[in-house]
């Protein structure tokens, strides 16, 4: 297998193991360390993780299509979550995904990021962006690049 | 504790605590249900199984209802009806109508709770449903169509709790979830063909069986499984199509809970082809085709000639009427018996659950009356009685339900599937099979040439 | 309208999340009470305050926790749910960036009470950089022995909102898929891995230390007699100040959208409002005028308080349009377990977006109705029994629309 955790992700899970009643629990925690490791899930990833945890791999893997915020495919552009839910869109998310389509970025719309007050919004990695405008989305990601 | 139940102002018995919805299929009180199955347990997802039950306000799932005392249920009223006929539309939305190409036609738990429940005008005012693969190859004969699938989580909870294998898990969320296995990776289980059996849908079919025959066509018979000394119950379905012969198209397991529950191993499954492969059909002596009159004389010569000097072999297959028969002539005929046994010992065949080391079907039977299980060491005549090993002796008699090579004089018999006959288990069980397979040249009986060559 | 802060009390005060500034404004002071409670007494109190969970539903949370055995063999968790995904709702991601330290004295209040040692804090995965702030509190409040035998282990989600409901929140905790589970047939705890385990939400727990401070009666002194104390309402969408702002129960909604809110955005007319969360059905103009913030005067009008996040509307809304956006995020958010809820969430999502789009006609307005009706009760969870509240609620209250539409 060409994946393995790093030594302060390795160390990371022994201390989680004393947390939790069952190495099941650390299926999310590992599916973060992984990806973070390598920007996404590899099927490699999810057979150390299930030698690792003891818990089928198949489990791994469902678990990892459960949520949308793993991601099971590699992209070398930049992930830019938007939130498209009703905050958001009522104060012009829909303008921003608009505008984002001059720029080369990933854009995912996704569901409520929790910034209805402060909306509209966009997530780039796990950094929320509030209150945007079109003028701020190319400072950003100006800053960003 | 027992405890009284009503449902549909009937009164029933059952246990207290136990689950409503076993009731309802034991005493063939019809609820629809996907997800329930008897061997995987309640899972609740289908919520199909809805009724009354009188206190509570809403319907009520009856494989997650405990049985209480004098509880009253309601499984046909007017509102529980309109609730199945609601939530099946809901399962069809996504459905692909195509049951006149579908395997599981004729057999289909969604064809007939829509016959029981729906027979209504769709009200399915959108044109897209979501699309999924058509074709996967699960690997080990299983196909998947994951548009017919219902999510019931049978197939996952299979591979979870009876195979432990946990080669299947529903991935993604929502209507675009699916049943999968991890991309790249097939199923990898010797009961994976049982999946076949246990999806209630079209969703997972038999690469053997499908598209060979409508269900509906073929006959069945109660019979048990010839793959090993465990005696799995089967059911043969077969089917003689007009001009030709009678034919097995599969094995599928009979539930019986004291020996196989509700499944059997792949392995067994197919064996029913060995049952039309190769088969000896004709009386042959040296490379002629003889009478059955000539036959009968030379058997006879022959016993005479090797007089004292005969072995009578007895293959561990045969049925207890037949080995019982055999013992009994060859006493008449003064010739030792022997059942060889050990070629049948294979350790690597045989797991936890059904599969056992002894690969005869009447393995108990032979040690049971205690015969010889050794390979015979007469070297005059062997009369050997559908055993597959190879022998040697001065001269050798061949009742075979196969071609054997090089064999001298051979005389065809029918097998197990074309006559009925008990098998004891390994665990000393005795098991009636029925005669399944109407050839249109049945050959004889083993015990009807015992007859014809003078018993 | 009278001030009444009890969770978000410290929220205005310079570096508010740091342990000094904190303890200087009276943090962790009721963990000395304990020596002269027991946790049946601290229960007793929590019952008495009326506390209700903050986290939607409503539920009598003293209730929950004399569902916590004293005496077991196994041994007792606490998990906290912050999964906050429920669309208008931003309020926990107040408490953890601006008071973490409250957070985590409630906990261990909470933990004494039911003889917990180890404590959850379930937090969705798009806000990390809130529970990093949440993690120094943690990590800062541990270096300074406040802890004593408490471990407070935040969970990270990763993206499902049905995660909140809290059983699917265990599941997740155990490392499953976040699927609902069967619920009990008589009142019992949650059960992670086997153990029992009381799921509380933020809010609920940030306000454990207040009541323990000031007493029973001092938080029954907010609100109304059935909903007792406060919420950390809010207000998004057309409003011109929208935030996260306490006030007790039983304000009327319109005071506080004009006091704390400065009205609809514009000076343009309000047309609905949403009042707590997408999942709480939706209100006219009218009835906005005339409602209270408390779960009855809700409930009387059939919808629900839920977190109190309110989704102000102004005149020129499609209300088609804003029931199309919120049917999309259930289709995409349905856990797919049951089939009522996987099918029909699409189902109902395709049919408004086929009126949205000018295609529909008046038999799709009755066959939506229809989908509600069965939707509505016949699932694992309570998610698609809400999106059938808030099919009907909008289609009662703006079918002129949905028809003007078609």
């Amino acid at each position: 297998m060409s994946f393995s955790f790093t030594k302060a992700n390795l160390e990371r899970i022994e201390v989680l193991k004393n947390r939790y009643p069952s190495t099941q629990a650390l299926s999310l925690p590992c599916l973060w360390m992984a990806q973070y490791q390598e920007g996404y899930i590899t099927l490699d990833a999810i057979d150390v993780i299930s030698e690792t945890i003891d818990v089928p791999a198949m489990e791994i893997y469902r678990v990892a299509t459960f949520y949308t915020m793993f991601h099971l495919e590699a992209t070398q552009k930049k992930r830019v979550l938007v939130c498209k839910t009703l905050s958001c869109k009522l104060c012009g998310s829909e303008g921003i995904l608009e505008h984002l389509k001059g720029h080369d970025v990933l854009v995912e719309h996704v569901e409520c990021l929790g910034s209805c007050g402060t909306a509209p919004v966009m997530q780039i990695d796990d950094v929320n962006y509030e209150n945007l405008t079109p003028e701020k989305v190319d400072t950003i990601l100006e800053a960003l690049r | 504790m027992m405890v009284q139940v009503i449902v549909d102002g009937k009164n029933y018995e059952a246990e207290e605590g136990s689950l409503l919805i076993d009731l309802l299929i034991k005493e063939q009180i019809k609820v629809p249900y996907f997800c329930y199955h008897e061997a995987l347990g309640a899972d609740g997802n289908c919520r199909m199984c809805m009724v009354e039950i009188a206190g509570q306000k809403r319907p009520q799932i009856a494989c997650d209802t405990l049985v209480k005392p004098d509880m009253e249920v309601s499984s046909k009223s007017e509102k529980i009806e309109k609730v199945h006929t609601d939530i099946l539309e809901l399962e069809l939305i996504n459905h692909p109508v195509d049951c006149p190409t579908c395997d599981q036609a004729g057999e289909c738990s969604l064809q007939d709770f829509y016959m029981d429940y729906g027979l209504h005008e769709s009200k399915v005012r959108i044109e897209e449903k979501v699309k999924h693969d058509k074709h996967v190859d699960l690997g080990a004969n299983v196909m998947l169509d994951q548009e017919r699938c219902v999510l019931c989580a049978r197939c996952t909870r299979f591979t979870d709790k009876i195979t432990h294998t946990h080669e299947l898990g529903i991935i993604g969320r929502g209507d675009e979830a699916k049943v999968s296995t991890m991309p790249g990776r097939k199923l990898h289980n010797p009961y994976a063909m049982n999946l076949v059996d246990i999806c209630p849908v079209g969703a997972l079919t038999s690469k053997d069986f499908r598209f060979k025959q409508r269900v509906w066509f073929l006959e069945t018979a109660n019979s048990v499984c010839h793959g090993c000394a465990k005696g799995c119950n089967i059911y043969i379905d077969h089917h003689k199509i007009k001009y030709e012969d009678d034919m097995i198209y599969r094995f599928r397991p009979r539930r019986n809970d004291a020996v196989n529950g509700f499944f059997i191993c792949d392995a067994g499954r197919l064996s029913y082809k060995l049952l039309q492969n190769n088969r000896q059909t004709m009386i042959r002596h040296k490379d002629e085709i003889i009478s059955e009159e000539k036959s009968i004389a030379l058997y006879q010569s022959l016993l005479k000639q090797y007089k004292n000097s005969i072995t009578v072999v007895i293959d561990a297959n045969l049925y207890n009427e037949e080995i019982e028969a055999l013992v009994d002539y060859a006493q008449r005929i003064g010739a030792e018996v022997c059942a060889p046994l050990e070629c049948y010992d294979d350790t690597e065949f045989a797991d936890t659950m059904l599969k056992s080391a002894k690969r005869a079907a009447n393995y108990e039977k032979v040690v049971k009356m205690g015969l010889d299980r050794t390979m015979p060491k007469t070297s005059g005549l062997i009369i050997n009685f559908n055993h597959t090993e190879t022998f040697y002796a001065e001269m050798q008699i061949d009742f075979s339900t196969h071609q054997r090579p090089n064999a001298s004089f051979i005389l065809p018999i029918a097998a197990y599937s074309e006559q009925s006959g008990s098998l004891t288990n390994e665990d000393g069980l005795v098991q009636m099979c029925e005669k399944a397979v109407h050839k249109n040249s049945p050959s004889p009986t083993l015990r009807e040439w015992l007859q014809k060559v003078g018993l | 309208m009278r001030e009444a802060l009890i969770v978000s009390r410290k929220f205005s005060l310079e570096e508010s999340h740091t342990l000094a500034v904190a303890q200087e404004h009276g943090a962790y002071k009721t963990l000395k009470k304990l020596q002269n409670l027991s946790p049946l007494e601290v229960i007793k109190i929590i019952k008495e305050s009326g506390l209700r969970g903050k986290g939607g539903g409503g539920a009598p949370a003293g209730n929950k926790w004399a569902l916590m055995p004293q005496e077991s063999e196994k041994p007792s968790f606490l998990a906290v749910n912050c999964d906050e995904s429920e669309p208008g709702t931003f309020k926990d991601r107040q408490i953890i960036t601006k008071d973490p330290h409250l957070l985590i004295e409630g906990i261990l209040l909470t933990c004494y009470a039911i003889k917990a040692i180890h404590a959850y804090v379930y937090i969705r995965g798009e806000y990390y950089q809130y529970q990093q702030v949440l993690q120094v509190a943690v990590d800062e409040a541990n270096a300074a022995g406040l802890l004593g035998d408490v471990k407070i282990t935040l969970h990270r989600g990763a993206g499902a909102y049905i995660c909140g409901e809290k059983s699917a929140l265990l599941e997740s905790m155990e490392g499953k898929r976040g699927h609902p589970r069967l619920k009990p047939k008589q009142p019992e705890p949650e059960w992670y891995f086997g153990n029992p385990t009381l799921v509380n939400n933020v809010e609920t727990i940030a306000s454990v230390p207040f009541i323990l401070e000031h007493g029973a009666e001092a938080y029954r002194s907010y609100g109304t007699e059935r909903s007792p104390g406060t919420l950390l309402f809010a207000m998004s969408g057309h409003v011109e100040r929208p935030g996260v702002y306490e006030a007790e129960f039983g304000v009327p909604m319109m005071e506080y959208i004009n006091h704390f809110g400065g009205g609809v955005k514009n000076g343009k007319k309000l047309k609905a409002v949403i009042p707590g969360g997408a999942s709480t059905g939706v209100l006219t103009a009218k009835e906005a005028e005339e409602v209270l913030l408390d779960y009855e005067s809700l409930r009387a009008m059939g919808v629900s308080l839920g977190t109190g996040g309110m989704i102000v509307m102004d005149e020129e809304t499609s209300m088609v349009a804003v029931l199309k956006n919120l049917l999309e995020f259930y289709h995409e958010e349905s856990c797919g377990q049951c089939t009522p809820c996987r099918e029909g969430t699409g189902w109902v999502d395709k049919l408004v977006g086929k009126i949205l789009d000018g295609r529909g006609s008046s038999a799709d307005i009755d066959e939506l109705l229809e989908i509600a009706e069965t939707m509505n009760g016949k699932t694992i969870c309570v998610f698609a029994p809400a999106v059938s509240a808030v099919i009907v609620s909008f289609l009662t209250r703006f079918r002129d629309e949905f028809e003007a539409a078609l």
